[in-house]
């Protein structure tokens, strides 16, 4: 066993002597064991590089660890009454604090606006003397419609889908959405037409 | 003094108050020679002095007592979480002053020829560490215990309302130490603010004593051989940290909005800061033009300011008022020298222009590099 | 009679079999029993024997790194009292923060904490402002000044960190807002610049469940696994690599000579 493996090495490194003899003469040096420095050098490479493989292997592997398999998210779905119920022109923070949720009613559609600020995250508020979301964290604002005009928020907010199931009663689902900057906003599921 | 208060809280908007600090800053302290026969001439070397140093005290913890008279000014300060601040605050006056006048008294040492006041001659012998030493450690420490249990039984660690994560307290802040980084997220893409600055900040602390290889000037304090870095330091540190978390921490009230140290935190102050990227404001604004639609060609006023800033700049010092020291820097050296000088020069001139004519960002490429 | 008595305890006690084996040297009382007693203390030995005058005055050091490491010792020492109060999850987290006020005796345990947390990072500053206006990160002390950067964002770090742990708003909108500056990280972050390279046809490899931030928290937002993460990462893994480095930087600061002073 420990004699075929020698004996494969030798053949091998016997290659590399005489790839190595062809081009530079002075490289074939031979060191005390017959072997040559330049098969000697390739072979640390070799190991040097398989050496590196596994620990980037391995810090994959830790790294990947961080990222679970399964997420516990709350309910993404939930029914948010008929058209009727919303006024136009209204925001209704009737859905924030449970499921992250403005429903704007603008002039010819129905949205679900979602309330996390484009900007980092934060929670804007609805000023309605001013008509429009303010965030609190770096001073972000956006109209009722979502587009961003104050602040270092970088794009619009996002509106999630939302479509009328057989009883005509508005569905939201926060699993879906629409970007601005993408040109999605027309998309037939980002409204409820009105 | 209703008057007085609203003059205060019109001067310390932070165009008018960074300003006039940013243009002070460069004769206290000094950053060239240039600078600093002027500091010599208006005397303002007598800061570091005893007398100096008493009447600055004075001056701010004064202003500080007087102030906590206005209701408006004592609600803020008086939050516990704003109990570290102000001890930042003294306790960066107090050791500025002392590091100064101690670098002061070094200098006119060093220009009589005379050995700086930390030397002893070799022949002295040594201060043994047991006991000297020890003892002071011993008595630092329980000195600083029964400061913190003194705190800790007159002060209660604050602790908000239970996590909501569908509300943001309004004004929601970061832990005090990040409110320069918060400060910088509103004039800067997050990725920039959150990302590449801290990076710059670590990196270019590291980078340091790399770059400023000057020989000399180790081991005691002093200021006129290392002006240019001990300015530049002081730079970042006081007005780019230092007042950032003061204007963060006091004067940031609900929706983020500036507030003056003696205003009341109005939930419904309305401020109007519809921004405005550069590219609009040059070609519809002043040229009357729509926006081209090749981004290139949009973005190209921006992108040549920024080329100017860190590109063009640079190279025209180092061929004029800083040919000597170029040519002692070389090149790797004096370009990150520059790129981190030029950097920490940048923040303000956005900042700056963001107070003044709500510029959003210089080069807008969305989904790349907002700046 | 009594007196004598008494004096021949103690120089029994001090002369003692156990006593030596403890403490090798005797009651230092002359000038070679004091380097002695530095040199032959493990506890001690961080110490060189004997220093120049300066750097035993508190105008040149302020005792600022001083302080900070004691204030790291006082900090590890009332974390892990708080450890054996506090359940890192969404149901107990905030209400084991109100007990530790309301139900522990004398109830400043975590006031402690929380203050020397603050301190620890205002004497950290000063100690670097000392370091720098003394010049002392020039040679040879550059690489000392470069982990002391490291130890600056440990301390920063874990107070970070420490921050989310008593789940209140302070604690939850502070690190939204600092976790999603990861998701805008160039490349690796949903948010930040770059992501649009990384797919593959339609699909990103970069997404809202595998960046840096998802990484970070386990989780698409600030919740349960987020709040077990940062309790890890605060109570054990960034302590174990602040003490690393602090020792490393204790060591650089004897091999490089000494405090800094004048030559
Ligand atoms: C081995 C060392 C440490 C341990 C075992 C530890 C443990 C803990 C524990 C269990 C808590 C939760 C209790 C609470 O929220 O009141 C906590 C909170 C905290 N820790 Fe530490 N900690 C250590 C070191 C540090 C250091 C070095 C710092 C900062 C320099 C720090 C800063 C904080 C902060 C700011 C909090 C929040 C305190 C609060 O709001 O009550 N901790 N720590
Ligand atoms: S998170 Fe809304 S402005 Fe920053």
């Amino acid at each position: 066993m420990a004699d075929s493996k020698q004996d494969q090495a030798d053949k091998l490194k016997a290659a590399g002597a005489g790839k190595a003899h062809g081009h530079v003469a002075k490289g074939h040096v031979a060191s005390g064991d017959g072997q040559t420095r330049r098969s000697f050098i390739s072979w640390v490479v070799v190991g040097w590089a398989a050496f590196a493989a596994c620990m980037g292997g391995l810090a994959t592997i830790t790294m990947r660890f961080f990222a679970p398999n399964v997420l516990y998210e709350p309910q993404q779905t939930f029914r948010a009454g008929a058209v009727s119920e919303y006024a136009p022109g209204e925001v209704s923070t009737r859905w924030k604090s449970k499921f992250g949720i403005w429903i704007v009613r603008l002039d010819d559609r129905v949205v679900a606006l979602s309330t996390i600020c484009t900007h980092l995250g934060c929670t804007p508020n609805w000023l309605a003397s001013e008509q429009k979301f303010k965030c609190p964290c770096h001073g972000s604002a956006f109209r009722m419609n979502g587009i961003n005009f104050e602040g270092p928020a970088p794009r619009p907010l996002e509106r999630h889908k939302i479509y009328l199931d057989d009883e005509g009663i508005m569905v939201v689902d926060k699993t879906v959405s629409f970007r601005q900057e993408r040109g999605q906003w027309d998309e037939p599921e980002s409204f409820v037409a009105v | 003094m209703d008057t007085l208060k609203h003059v205060i809280n019109v001067l310390s908007a932070p165009q008018v108050s960074f300003l006039a600090a940013a243009i002070a800053f460069f004769f206290v302290f000094p950053p060239t020679d240039r600078f600093q026969s002027w500091n010599r001439r208006l005397r303002l070397d007598w800061l570091w002095t005893v007398k100096g140093g008493i009447l600055l005290h004075a001056l701010v913890i004064g202003a500080f007592f007087l102030s906590t008279l206005d209701p408006n000014f004592r609600a803020i300060v008086t939050k516990p979480d704003n109990v570290p601040i102000a001890l930042l605050l003294f306790g960066t006056l107090f050791f500025l002053w002392l590091s100064m006048k101690q670098a002061c008294d070094n200098d006119a040492r060093l220009a009589n020829d005379q050995k700086p006041n930390e030397y002893t001659d070799p022949s002295e012998s040594k201060i043994l560490v047991w006991p000297d030493l020890v003892y002071i450690e011993l008595i630092a420490g329980i000195l600083c215990m029964a400061a913190l249990i003194f705190w800790s039984i007159a002060l209660e660690a604050p602790l908000e309302e239970p996590a909501n994560p569908t509300l943001s307290p309004n004004p929601a802040k970061a832990p005090w130490y990040f409110l320069g980084l918060q400060e910088m997220l509103v004039y800067f893409d997050p990725w920039l603010a959150g990302v590449v600055f801290p990076v710059i900040i670590i990196v270019g602390l590291m980078s340091l004593p790399y770059i400023d290889t000057e020989p000399g000037g180790s081991g005691y304090y002093s200021y006129s051989d290392r002006k240019l870095y001990v300015s530049l330091f002081m730079f970042g540190w006081l007005l780019l940290w230092v007042y950032l978390i003061i204007v963060g921490a006091f004067m940031r009230g609900p929706n983020w909005n500036f507030f003056g140290p003696y205003e009341r935190w109005d939930l419904h102050k309305v401020v109007a800061l519809t921004n405005i990227n550069l590219s609009s404001l040059i070609w519809v604004k002043l040229l009357n033009q729509p926006l081209p639609d090749n981004i290139i060609i949009r973005e190209m006023f921006g992108i040549a300011m920024l080329g100017f800033h860190f590109l063009v700049i640079p190279p025209l010092l180092a061929m004029t008022i800083l040919k000597k020291f170029y040519a002692r820097m070389g090149n790797v050296k004096y370009a990150v020298f520059m790129f981190l000088s030029m950097a920490a020069v940048s923040l303000p001139i956005k900042m700056f222009l963001r107070w003044t004519i709500n510029l959003k960002y210089v080069v807008a490429i969305p989904g790349w590099f907002n700046l | 009679m009594a007196e004598e008595e008494k004096k021949d305890f103690w120089a029994r006690f001090f002369g003692s079999y156990i006593w030596k084996s403890i403490f090798r040297v005797g009651i230092p009382r002359d000038r070679r029993g004091r380097l002695m007693q530095v040199l032959s203390n493990f506890f001690l030995h961080l110490h060189p024997v004997s220093l120049p005058k300066h750097a035993v005055k508190l105008k040149y050091t302020w005792c600022m790194g001083g302080l900070s490491f004691f204030l790291f010792i006082v900090l590890t020492f009332t974390g892990v009292l708080l450890m054996f109060y506090y359940r890192p999850t969404i149901e107990y987290a905030y209400n084991d923060v109100i007990d530790l006020r309301e139900t522990t005796p004398m109830g400043i345990m975590r006031e402690i904490h929380r203050w020397a947390a603050h301190l620890m990072v205002i004497a950290v500053w000063f100690h670097m402002f000392r370091v720098f206006m003394t010049g002392s990160y020039k040679a040879p002390r550059e690489f000392n000044w470069c982990i002391g950067v490291v130890l600056l964002t440990f301390t920063l770090l874990l107070s970070f960190t420490g921050y989310l742990l008593p789940w209140d708003q302070l604690a939850i909108w502070a690190i939204t807002v600092g976790s999603n500056m990861a998701a805008a990280t160039p490349f690796v972050g949903q948010e930040g610049p770059g992501v649009a390279l990384l797919s593959i046809g339609n699909v990103n490899l970069i997404g809202r469940t595998s960046d840096a931030r998802f990484l970070l928290l386990g989780d698409t937002s600030i919740g349960a696994g987020a709040l077990l993460r940062f309790y890890v990462f605060h109570c054990v893994f960034f302590p174990l690599i602040a003490v690393f480095f602090m020792v490393v930087h204790f060591w650089r600061v004897r091999k490089d000579g000494g405090i800094s002073g004048p030559v």
